[in-house]
């Protein structure tokens, strides 16, 4: 069990976070190139001043809560919150960074990890029960929604268990096993599904980008179907 | 939305049922042309990087619903914006992404795009008025309001397009008129005639309409149907142009004074050729600024798109309301506060609010001069569509779905306001609220911004705004 240990924590945590890495790396950059170089000076057009309003309001959102998505949106902020706080700054996840990327970052105490976790895992329960059991949630829902949130929370649960013993069922090494693979699986799948919304998140903000459409486009489109002589 | 038969095809071809009126059907092999047009859509526009960033990370939170007006009356799933958004991302996904190739050939369960799906679309997509709240409500910034006009753009390329909307865009651009009322040079003279007229009996003062003036400020645009429709917003603008010392700095030009754009709503091929239509006007008559009456969609067309398309050096484009606060500001224009006694509100055109650019602008007018002023709830940026916005408003055959589904919300809104008066400062806006007040009997009137102010602008040399009042009120006495 040791050594599958070892090739979890070794090997494997390498190749799953690069995959992560380059797979995020990648679409920033399609993102980067497509909107700054091929929109090139329509740019100045845009309208920065709402983009950026927009998006400082969205990342406290508290302006932003309407009735009906009340609970929803409240759980949603606090478990990204807890979420990236644990991930980042738990005493255990300090040693990796400094291992693998050379990064010191300041740790958070036990104690309160417990309580970011145990939030962070009953967020994620609550958001399941809301696709669950909210009607037009559940109407737009589909299985990958499910296996995801499922996916975020299996680390969580497995983290939580292995840093309580006595809590666990399971054997320390058996947890421990299964929180690290746990969380290499969403290594990979991070960049292939919604959740690289954790990079494209700030391109989405800048949609109204999209509006500085291309000169001269609609008439080749036109022209391509139609040819020379297209009417409307 | 009942569903109703085009009338004016080929009854061998007249297989599908439409929402609303078409042209011409096409009910042969609709998903090979829908994806072939595609197709050209992907290789000549920007579009792409927008559709992969969409489709990575569309959470479907539905936070969008909420704020949707139209979901919020029918509950329907069918009318979440994420669902209207995510027919179009399907299919980009399943045909367009290396992702979407591979799942097709090696899944038991893969996506295949049907007839059923481009009838979901024609209809969907015309249920949606492109209001764009849900835009600002979405955590991740998803504009649903460009994917269903990505949409209905793909969808005209297939000539499946509302009639009203595509006979008028064909007048505007192909007709002899160049504007969406057909309306002829000699009727825009003959109604500029009439309106100096009516100035004169009102406001006491002489004017000649400036038509085809060279080398002035402001070239003048408004939705030509306010030459026919919408006379006192027309003398609100002239009487403030008049009193601001502008008289001599603006004209109308007598080629091309139609400020509509339906090519915002469904057409990028038609949005640019309108703009280059009304840069070609502005050229000709060597005017410096564009000046943008009363319209919610065409001020924003021509602001947000004249410096896309307008070339090197475009054109500045001012809303009528900007001109209006920059001369109250500068003391040119005076307006007394003792004239609107009644309770107004005010309700924002999605397409100039929603982005932040004219919200603040009419209130500070409004509260200039008006005592009783109650603002609707939310408003701003936050408004609600009138319901009739993304070109709805001139589909005559859907107007049972405008009454009792797209407005209601904004009738709700209307009546907790109590207000004797609804201000909106948009052609399209005016004409929904006016049928809503009909269609709810709601004890107000609607009314345009300039409308409101040229009964309370003081004329230099001309008639008191008291002696006006009084010639009003006894006219209103004499029924």
């Amino acid at each position: 069990m040791e050594a599958w240990i070892n090739f979890a924590k070794g090997p494997l945590f390498t190749v799953t976070f690069l995959i992560m890495l380059l797979g995020l790396a990648r679409l920033v950059l399609i993102q980067v190139y497509s909107l700054f170089i091929t929109k090139g000076r329509r740019l100045k057009n845009a309208p920065w001043k709402t983009i950026f309003s927009d998006l400082s309001t969205w990342m406290v959102p508290v302006r932003h809560l309407i009735k009906g998505t009340i609970i929803f949106s409240l759980v949603s902020f606090i478990f990204h919150v807890t979420a990236i706080l644990v991930s980042l700054f738990l005493i255990d996840h300090i040693v990796l960074w400094e291992d693998y990327l050379g990064i010191n970052l300041p740790a958070i105490g036990r104690g309160l990890a417990d309580i970011l976790t145990l939030t962070t895992i009953a967020c994620i329960l609550i958001l399941f029960c809301c696709r669950l059991f909210v009607p037009r949630q559940r109407a737009m829902s589909q299985k990958m929604d499910y296996v995801l949130l499922i996916m975020v929370l299996l680390p969580f649960v497995f983290g939580y268990m292995a840093g309580h013993p006595y809590l666990n069922p399971l054997p320390w090494q058996t947890a421990m096993l299964l929180h690290i693979l746990s969380a290499e699986a969403l290594f990979v799948v991070i960049p292939f599904t919604k959740l690289a919304h954790i990079v494209l998140y700030i391109f989405d903000r800048l949609s109204a980008l999209h509006w500085q459409l291309k000169p001269g486009a609609g008439d080749k489109v036109a022209e391509a179907l139609f040819g020379k002589e297209a009417r409307v | 939305m009942e569903k109703q038969v085009a009338t004016n095809t080929e009854p061998q071809i007249q297989t599908k049922k439409y929402p609303y009126y078409i042209e011409q059907p096409v009910d042969q092999n609709r998903v090979g042309r829908f994806l072939e047009i595609f197709a050209a859509v992907l290789s000549y526009t920007d579009y792409k990087p927008l559709l992969d960033s969409y489709c990575t990370t569309n959470t479907k939170c539905n936070r969008c619903a909420v704020a949707c007006p139209i979901f919020v009356t029918t509950g329907d799933p069918k009318d979440i914006p994420c669902y209207k958004t995510n027919l179009l991302l399907n299919i980009y996904k399943r045909y367009f992404t290396i992702g979407g190739w591979f799942k097709s050939r090696f899944s038991f369960n893969s996506f295949e795009l049907t007839e059923e799906m481009i009838d979901e679309m024609l209809d969907l997509f015309y249920r949606c008025t492109v209001c764009q709240r849900c835009t600002k409500e979405c955590p991740l910034g998803v504009d649903h309001g460009l994917i269903t006009r990505l949409g209905r753009y793909i969808l005209s390329l297939m000539r499946i397009v509302p009639k009203a909307l595509q006979v008028s865009v064909r007048e505007q651009l192909e007709g002899e008129t160049h504007n969406t009322s057909k309306v002829p040079k000699i009727a825009l003279i003959d109604t500029l005639e009439f309106l100096a007229e009516e100035m004169e009996e009102i406001l006491g003062i002489q004017l000649e309409f400036p038509c085809d003036k060279m080398n002035r400020g402001y070239t003048f645009f408004c939705a030509v149907s306010d030459y026919l429709l919408e006379p006192d917003t027309l003398m609100g603008n002239a009487a403030v142009l008049y009193a601001s010392g502008d008289w001599d700095n603006w004209t109308i030009g007598t080629c091309n004074y139609d400020g509509i754009n339906y090519g915002l709503f469904y057409s990028d091929w038609h949005l640019e050729r309108i703009i280059l239509q009304m840069v070609k006007e502005v050229d000709r008559l060597n005017g410096r600024k564009i000046l943008i009456g009363e319209c919610g969609h065409a001020s924003r067309s021509a602001h947000e798109f004249v410096p896309v398309f307008g070339g090197a050096r475009p054109y500045p484009v001012m809303n009528f309301m900007e001109y209006t606060l920059e001369s109250l500001k500068n003391g040119k224009i005076s307006l007394n506060p003792d004239i609107i006694t009644e309770k107004v509100t005010y309700h924002d055109p999605c397409n100039i609010a929603r982005s932040g650019w004219i919200v603040n602008q009419p209130r500070e007018i409004l509260r200039s001069f008006v005592k009783n002023f109650i603002e609707m709830e939310p408003n701003g940026q936050f408004n609600y569509c009138c319901g009739g916005g993304g070109g709805l408003v001139s589909i005559d055959e859907i107007n049972e779905y405008r009454m009792e589904v797209s407005g209601k919300v904004k009738a709700d809104q209307i009546i907790k306001t109590g207000a004797e008066i609804i201000i909106s400062p948009c052609a399209n806006c005016k004409k929904q609220l006016r049928e809503l007040v009909e269609h709810y009997h709601l004890p107000c009137k609607v009314m345009g911004l300039h409308d409101l102010i040229l009964q309370a602008i003081e004329i230099p040399g001309g008639k008191s705004t008291e002696e006006r009042k009084a010639e009003r009120m006894e006219m209103e006495m004499m029924g």
